[in-house]
């Protein structure tokens, strides 16, 4: 996009824009930063200053304690495991649903549409859909981590719409050059779609990563459990806790420094998602080109 | 349109329907057979006698929400809320994604993107620990500062005057990198041929990003609208519930921890589902009216 | 480890199973009779990193050598141990054990409703299960019916700890009193206890208090203090509110006063409560009325910064002496839940024998100490009848300790703690123990019990959280001069109009059954 670049109105625009934006991205980093020195600090660090960037003696005790075990290990191993097959799973069952749905002539495709819109706000609630997973016999199975939330219904609607600004055009020239409509959707309709596999790719795994509900449900076996379940035991707030009367007095929290630690190793990993999958979307230009 | 006609329409598209299938199941199986569930907002639920075991109530807990003193007070926190919402944080990925995209340096742009959506991976209960550290009275590092700039005592955490600005801060630091991907997605579509065919007609930047930019991701903001319209009175319980102490509650209690408070200390499931069910309501018909505007305005709606 | 069975396999059992799903709505299949080969049990999971006991770990092992049972725990993270506990109670799968973290409402409508087998008067007959102290079993009871074996709490915990470095610069001893402790709280805010040459401390450090009335806060402690009953009293052979007396109002008008006069942090209504011991770490606040637990930790940051003299900064007293010259401790409940017993996995008499001789066997000595210590010359050592954990290198070392950490949440310690007590290495921390061991100890014959922890009234249990967070707001409204004391009294009429009255009624026409 090099346009009008040498005008002085331009330069000032691109100027303001670029602090803007570097304020904004320090502004998001920073308390991320914070918790990672945090991780490195030693407790009475942490209980005398309030907000640093820095500790002033890095310590390791935390990560080696984390480290110390194989349980850390063996819980990031499942989770990077479910988190590749469930968001394949989900990506395959999205875009194949979404795209028949796209087609406006398709019988039956207002109720369906609705049936659809309906599950966005209304749900039976936790004890039948559990009920549902035990009958299925997924208990304690890591497809019941994957399975009940295979579509999610708002991104289903997004991948729909996408699926209706592509030409029909192309896809009906390519009807006429003889491929089966499943010939389309495979060997036409997913190749333009790489921006948007790329980014329901990236929320379905982040949704799977983050998830502690399923596995607290539904996965009795420890050592099925992923980071989340980790994150949750250290982190979540003794005020909920504490109101609840679940907190037994004999208890005491782990310290700040080890949640802040448990916080950075079960987050890196799927940070490192994003910019690995940053790339498609510049591919996406390809549609543009298709239109023009 | 008559029997042959679709007849030979769901010939035509029998492998479409093939490609439905397990979609369909999966919202047979893990959607639809579980919704019975919402019957309990008519029952006395109780886990242990289950769905057959447990009295039916009728109407009992509805009325119950309406009359309730509490209703009201709660009723409108949490529209105020969400009105918020649409307004502030709504946009705000736009924005951001549309500054993004004029971004021409991209290293520096992917380092951007990068950094502002790592806060969408930090937990409420980190974000609230975070906002009593930065925002505690006299200490915290932005009092201090707002102290100094404006020469008073800003005590951001009990004046429930603050209580709305800071949530809405705190959704719109966690939310809006996250928000921007799909735009930025969308973005990715632009054909820069239409930028060359702009600027040849002599159009300024600004006049670029209204008229080649802005269009290519206008049905994403009315997709991204509409589905706002069906959550919008979900506040979001742990965010709300953290910040929330006994000098701010009178603004900050909304239906998200209303019904915590019921169905989890109290175990008033049956209560909390019928509350449940009046917010799914209120969602499934603003989905709907957003939807017939977006059709009318902007011809394209979701369905 | 099978990660993933065929994908196939799994949509034709989603396929045949569906009409299964859809005509099956929980509702109860009579299970056989459970094999009481193995037991199986379902706890919350406390260890610090997360990690479960392994099944094959030697925690485990030794604990089914002990009960003589295969046993099958689940473990479920703490934090979300409710929701999980709903969900088991809607299945037709009860495990035969499970640990209930007190009386919520889940658990005592359940129980009402013959989910769970009445233990009253069963108890009496195994000698490690048998109630060391007859009114806590009482309080965790359900109107007098017992449903469960009750985990063993210490009995009193309340606790002032004071800056000692600041006591000493001052030339003050500690308070015993109350008016000791405004006396030396007014002195820690104005007469510059850390010698900074700012008046820039203050005494007191209360934070934002996560629970609602009667749930132990700093405000509940002093109230107690003064007199007023802890939750409910008798009052001319009634029960009443603790907050409708004129002790409560006295306590917080003290209180208030120490705030106003600025002797307690101004953001006592926000200053998160993880943070509670900042303030005093950092030498910002000198006072803070807390579990003596508490002492412990705040050892803990001062030897990490200063490990030559960590033991010269904190001290530590018991309950203070009220203003009519009487001692009023605050206790605690005396337990923290129970172990339940499903009527449905655990049908007939003889299997809950069974069970019960296994708990039975669990709360032994030698099953305590397996609980709660571990294993002798393992993982920990005795010294002077103190367990000394051995540190933590060997990583096999280390499993035992995060295990032990999770079975004793198992153990209920029913018949009196008879394990070893754990103890941090150091003089300091041993000195402070043995104080706190000794006022805890003078503190039970002035404990102010609540004659109504054993009485569950429905309307409680369906309105008496919400009602006693108007208490908590208005107190802290009150406190923070947002309200005046007609305000508060007008808020205490609101909770009665709300449905307190209600309450009280039910309370008092139980007690009066109990009491009989």
């Amino acid at each position: 996009m090099a346009v009008n670049r040498s005008t002085p109105a331009g330069r000032v625009f691109d100027a303001v824009n670029v602090v803007v934006l570097v304020a904004l991205a320090v502004v998001t980093i920073l308390p991320f930063i914070y918790v990672t020195a945090g991780s490195f600090a030693k407790e009475s660090e942490l209980a005398e200053r309030s907000f640093f960037l820095w500790p002033r003696e890095v310590v390791t005790d935390t990560y080696r304690y984390i480290f110390s075990t194989d349980t850390f290990l063996r819980s990031l191993i499942v989770t990077i495991a479910v988190t590749a097959v469930g968001m394949i799973i989900q990506v395959l069952l999205t875009f194949t649903m979404a795209y028949p749905l796209a087609k406006r002539h398709l019988p039956g495709r207002n109720l369906l549409l609705n049936l659809v819109i309906f599950t966005m706000v209304f749900s039976g609630g936790l004890i039948p859909t559990y009920l549902i997973v035990r009958e299925l016999g997924l208990l304690d199975t890591y497809w019941a981590l994957i399975l009940p939330l295979a579509i999610n219904p708002f991104y289903l609607i997004i991948v729909k719409n996408f699926f209706q600004e592509l030409p029909e055009e192309l896809q009906e020239a390519a009807q006429i050059d003889g491929c089966t409509e499943l010939g389309v959707f495979w060997r036409i309709v997913l190749p333009l779609s790489k921006p948007i596999i790329a980014t329901m790719g990236l929320f379905y795994a982040v949704a799977i990563w983050n998830d502690f509900m399923s596995p607290l449900l539904y996965i009795d076996d420890s050592t099925k459990w992923t980071l989340q379940m980790f994150v949750r035991q250290v982190t979540v707030s003794s005020d909920m806790a504490n109101t609840l009367g679940q907190i037994d007095p004999n208890y005491i929290p782990p310290e700040q420094g080890l949640k802040f630690s448990v916080i950075v190793v079960a987050t890196v990993p799927i940070l490192l998602l994003y910019p690995f999958l940053q790339r498609h979307f510049a591919k996406g230009i390809l549609i543009g080109s298709v239109k023009g | 349109m008559g029997k042959v006609r679709l007849r030979t329409r769901l010939v035509r598209y029998r492998w479409l329907f093939v490609l439905l299938l397990p979609g369909l199941a999966y919202f047979a199986i893990f959607r639809y057979a579980p919704m019975y569930g919402v019957t309990i907002a008519f029952q006395d639920y109780l886990p242990f006698l289950g769905f057959s075991g447990s009295p039916w109530v009728g109407w009992k807990h509805f009325e119950n929400l309406f009359s309730s003193p509490d209703f009201p007070r709660v009723l409108t926190n949490t529209l105020i809320l969400a009105l918020l919402n649409a307004v502030f944080v709504f946009p705000a990925p736009i924005v951001v994604a549309l500054l993004l995209n004029e971004l021409r340096l991209s290293v520096l742009k992917r380092a951007i993107q990068s950094a502002i959506y790592i806060p969408h991976f930090l937990s409420w209960t980190i974000v609230a620990a975070l906002t009593y550290l930065l925002f505690a009275l006299d200490t915290g590092p932005i009092t201090q500062l707002m102290n100094g700039l404006f020469n008073a005592r800003f005590d951001f955490l009990a004046d429930p005057d603050w209580f709305r600005p800071l949530v809405i801060a705190q959704t719109l630091w966690k939310s809006v990198g996250w928000g921007t991907i799909i735009y930025l997605a969308a973005l990715a579509g632009v054909d820069p041929n239409l930028y060359e065919a702009a600027r040849i007609d002599g159009a300024n930047r600004w006049r670029q990003m209204w008229h080649v930019t802005l269009p290519t991701i206008r049905s994403t903001i009315v997709v991204m609208a509409i589905l706002l319209a069906g959550n919008l009175l979900d506040t979001g319980f742990e965010q709300i519930y953290l910040l929330t102490n006994s000098l701010n509650r009178s603004v900050a209690e909304v239906f998200d921890t209303y019904v915590y408070f019921l169905g989890i200390t109290q175990g008033a499931y049956s209560y909390s589902t019928a509350v449940g069910l009046f917010k799914a309501v209120v969602g499934i018909i603003l989905i709907y009216g957003v939807n017939w505007l977006a059709r009318r305005f902007h011809h394209t709606g979701l369905f | 480890m099978k990660p993933f069975k065929n994908l196939s396999a799994v949509f034709t059992t989603l396929a045949l199973t569906l009409p299964l799903a859809l005509v099956s709505c929980g509702e109860d299949e009579k299970t056989d009779a459970a094999d009481l080969a193995t037991l199986t049990i379902m706890a919350p999971l406390l260890s610090g990193d997360a990690a479960a006991p392994a099944v094959d770990g030697e925690m485990h092992k030794a604990v089914e050598a002990l009960s003589g049972k295969k046993l099958e725990i689940t473990w479920v993270p703490n934090s979300n141990y409710g929701d999980r506990m709903n969900v088991t109670l809607a299945s037709d799968k009860l495990p035969e054990v499970m640990v209930v973290q007190g009386k919520l409402p889940a658990f005592v409508q359940s129980a009402q409703a013959g989910a769970f087998w009445d233990l009253t008067g069963k108890l009496d007959a195994y000698p490690n299960l048998k109630a060391e102290n007859k009114q806590v079993e009482l309080n965790s009871s359900i109107n007098g019916q017992v449903f469960g074996v009750y985990r063993r709490r210490d009995p009193m915990r309340a606790a002032v700890l004071v800056r000692k470095d600041w006591l000493t610069k001052l030339g003050l001893s500690m308070p015993e009193t109350v008016d000791d402790l405004y006396k030396v709280a007014k002195a820690f805010t104005e007469n510059d206890p850390d010698g900074n040459g700012k008046k820039d401390t203050y005494g007191l450090i209360v934070p934002k208090w996560p629970g609602v009335y009667a749930t132990a806060s700093p405000y509940d402690v002093i109230e107690t203090w003064f007199g007023a009953p802890n939750g409910w009293g008798e009052r001319n052979g009634k029960l009443v509110p603790g907050f409708d007396t004129p002790e409560f109002l006295e306590a917080n008008r003290f209180v208030k006063k120490m705030i106003t006069e600025g002797l307690v942090n101004p953001d006592f209504a926000t200053l998160d409560s993880a943070k509670w011991d900042t303030p005093f770490f950092t030498g910002k606040g000198g006072i803070i009325i807390d579990v003596s637990s508490r002492g412990g930790v705040q050892l803990r940051l001062f030897k990490e910064k200063d490990p030559a003299n960590y033991g010269s900064f904190v001290d530590m007293t018991g309950n203070l002496t009220g203003p009519d010259g009487k001692k009023h401790s605050y206790p605690t409940v005396g337990y923290n839940g129970f172990l339940a017993i499903s009527k449905q996995s655990v049908p007939t008499e003889t299997e809950l024998k069974d069970v019960l001789t296994v708990l039975n066997k669990l709360s032994s000595k030698e099953g305590q100490i397996l609980l709660n210590n571990g294993f002798e010359g393992k993982n920990f050592t005795v010294q002077e009848g103190y367990a000394l954990g051995k540190s933590a290198t060997d990583p096999a070392i280390k499993t035992v300790t995060n295990d032990v950490m999770s079975f004793a949440q198992i153990g209920t310690a029913t018949n009196g703690y008879l394990a070893y007590i754990a103890l941090p290495a150091g003089q300091a921390e041993k000195e402070q123990y043995e104080k706190r061991v000794k006022f805890h100890k003078a503190d039970e014959a002035s404990a102010v019990p609540n004659p109504a922890q054993a009485i569950v009234s429905k309307t409680q249990v369906a309105k008496g959280a919400q009602l006693d967070q108007i208490i908590a707001d208005a107190r802290i409204k009150f406190l923070a001069g947002q309200i005046d004391e007609a305000g508060l009294k007008a808020e205490i009429q609101r909770w009665y109009s709300q449905g307190g009255q209600q309450i009280v009624d039910e309370m008092n026409e139980q007690y009066a059954k109990i009491k009989k």
